[in-house]
């Protein structure tokens, strides 16, 4: 009687070793939650190239694609078309791209800015403070920052163009602000 | 072997192993809690000597490295801040030791880092909800293990007195009987 009860313990012993197995197995391990959407953006000083000051409360009431880049980054590369496309496709007065340059010079950002193309505001952020403060890990690293200054979304990786367009598309029609966004998510 | 014998064997096996689960656990803080100073130094050693030489100094340097220890490096795997030479966990350290000197405490900052990166920060989980399961199930298992070890302890002792009530020792062969009567004598 013992050992037939035994026999039912032992499959059922091994169900929960399975099914964590099976759930560790199905996901990205280097894809981590980030604890930051839904909250407010931290806000920032930092230096553009030209050497003006910007902070994030200054651009209030527009939706703010914060891009942690670098020169010497790969991905970056990839989605800098991407980026390209979103400064073409809306206003400055709608539509903030802000390129932080991480772990990088100004010139060596400055080259990579003339070879690509694009013609965005970057800042530096030489102490990594507002890396940290944002919880980058790496880039490329993208924040969608809505008009009352609540992150969407934090984009761990390249951007690609449907992700930016459907993020902005929401952000600009969501109820805090009366512009309307509609045709503006349309790729040129 | 008697049934006491076998809970006492049991018991040194847990307690060995338990020992070691604890010492191993308790190595990695350990560890990094030896670094403060030579990290911090080169940092002082260029314009204010009295930063090193200040105890007060010293002891908020050993401080934040000492929550620094359990902070993981966003860029590394599996290594703290501390150890970490990555240009980040550098600068981490540093906003530990800022945020130290601006009064904040221990809990203050590990928050702030949890609400950055998220729980994986911090190198060892907070005792709380699922994380639970981290920290009782080896306790768990310790227990479970010591019953087991106990109870085959036992059979094994009794089918050995059973063996040997029922059979004697002569289920030897002729050979191996007589060598062992032989070597009897001899000693």
């Amino acid at each position: 009687m013992k050992k037939k009860q035994l026999r039912w313990l032992l499959p059922l012993a091994a169900l929960p070793i399975l099914w964590l197995l099976a759930w560790g197995m199905g996901r990205d391990t280097y894809v981590l939650p980030s604890p930051m959407a839904g909250l407010e953006a931290p806000n920032f000083e930092l230096i553009t190239f030209e050497g003006d000051t910007v902070q994030l409360t200054d651009l209030d009431g527009r939706v703010v694609i914060l891009n942690f880049w670098a020169s010497w980054c790969i991905p970056c590369r990839q989605e800098h078309p991407v980026l390209v496309q979103t400064e073409r496709t809306w206003d400055d007065s709608e539509v903030v791209l802000l390129g932080v340059v991480y772990q990088d010079s100004r010139a060596n950002a400055e080259r990579f800015m003339d070879q690509y193309g694009g013609d965005w505001t970057h800042v530096l952020d030489p102490s990594q403070r507002t890396a940290i403060d944002y919880g980058v890990y790496g880039v490329p690293e993208t924040f969608f920052i809505g008009t009352d200054g609540t992150i969407s979304l934090k984009k761990v990786g390249p951007v690609t163009w449907d992700l930016v367009r459907y993020q902005v598309d929401s952000l600009l029609a969501a109820p805090a602000t009366t512009s309307s966004a509609t045709g503006t998510g349309a790729a040129p | 072997m008697n049934r006491s014998a076998a809970w006492i064997i049991a018991l040194l096996v847990t307690v060995v192993t338990g020992t070691a689960a604890l010492m191993a656990q308790e190595g990695e803080p350990g560890t990094a809690s030896a670094v403060p100073q030579e990290v911090e130094a080169p940092a002082g050693a260029t314009d204010d000597r009295s930063a090193l030489t200040d105890p007060e100094e010293q002891a908020l340097d050993a401080r934040a490295a000492e929550i620094a220890s359990g902070l993981r490096c966003p860029v590394c795997r599996n290594q703290s801040i501390v150890e970490s030479n990555a240009d980040l966990s550098r600068e981490m350290h540093a906003v530990v030791r800022d945020r130290l000197e601006a009064g904040e405490t221990q809990e203050e900052i590990e928050a702030y880092f949890v609400s950055r990166y998220g729980e994986w920060i911090l190198l060892q989980p907070q005792a709380r909800g699922i994380n639970l399961l981290v920290y009782g199930l080896p306790l768990l298992v310790l227990v479970l293990g010591f019953f087991l070890a106990r109870n085959r302890l036992r059979k094994w002792a009794r089918a050995g007195e059973d063996s040997v009530a029922a059979d004697g020792p002569a289920d030897l062969g002729a050979e191996d009987e007589q060598w062992l009567r032989d070597a009897l004598r001899e000693s």
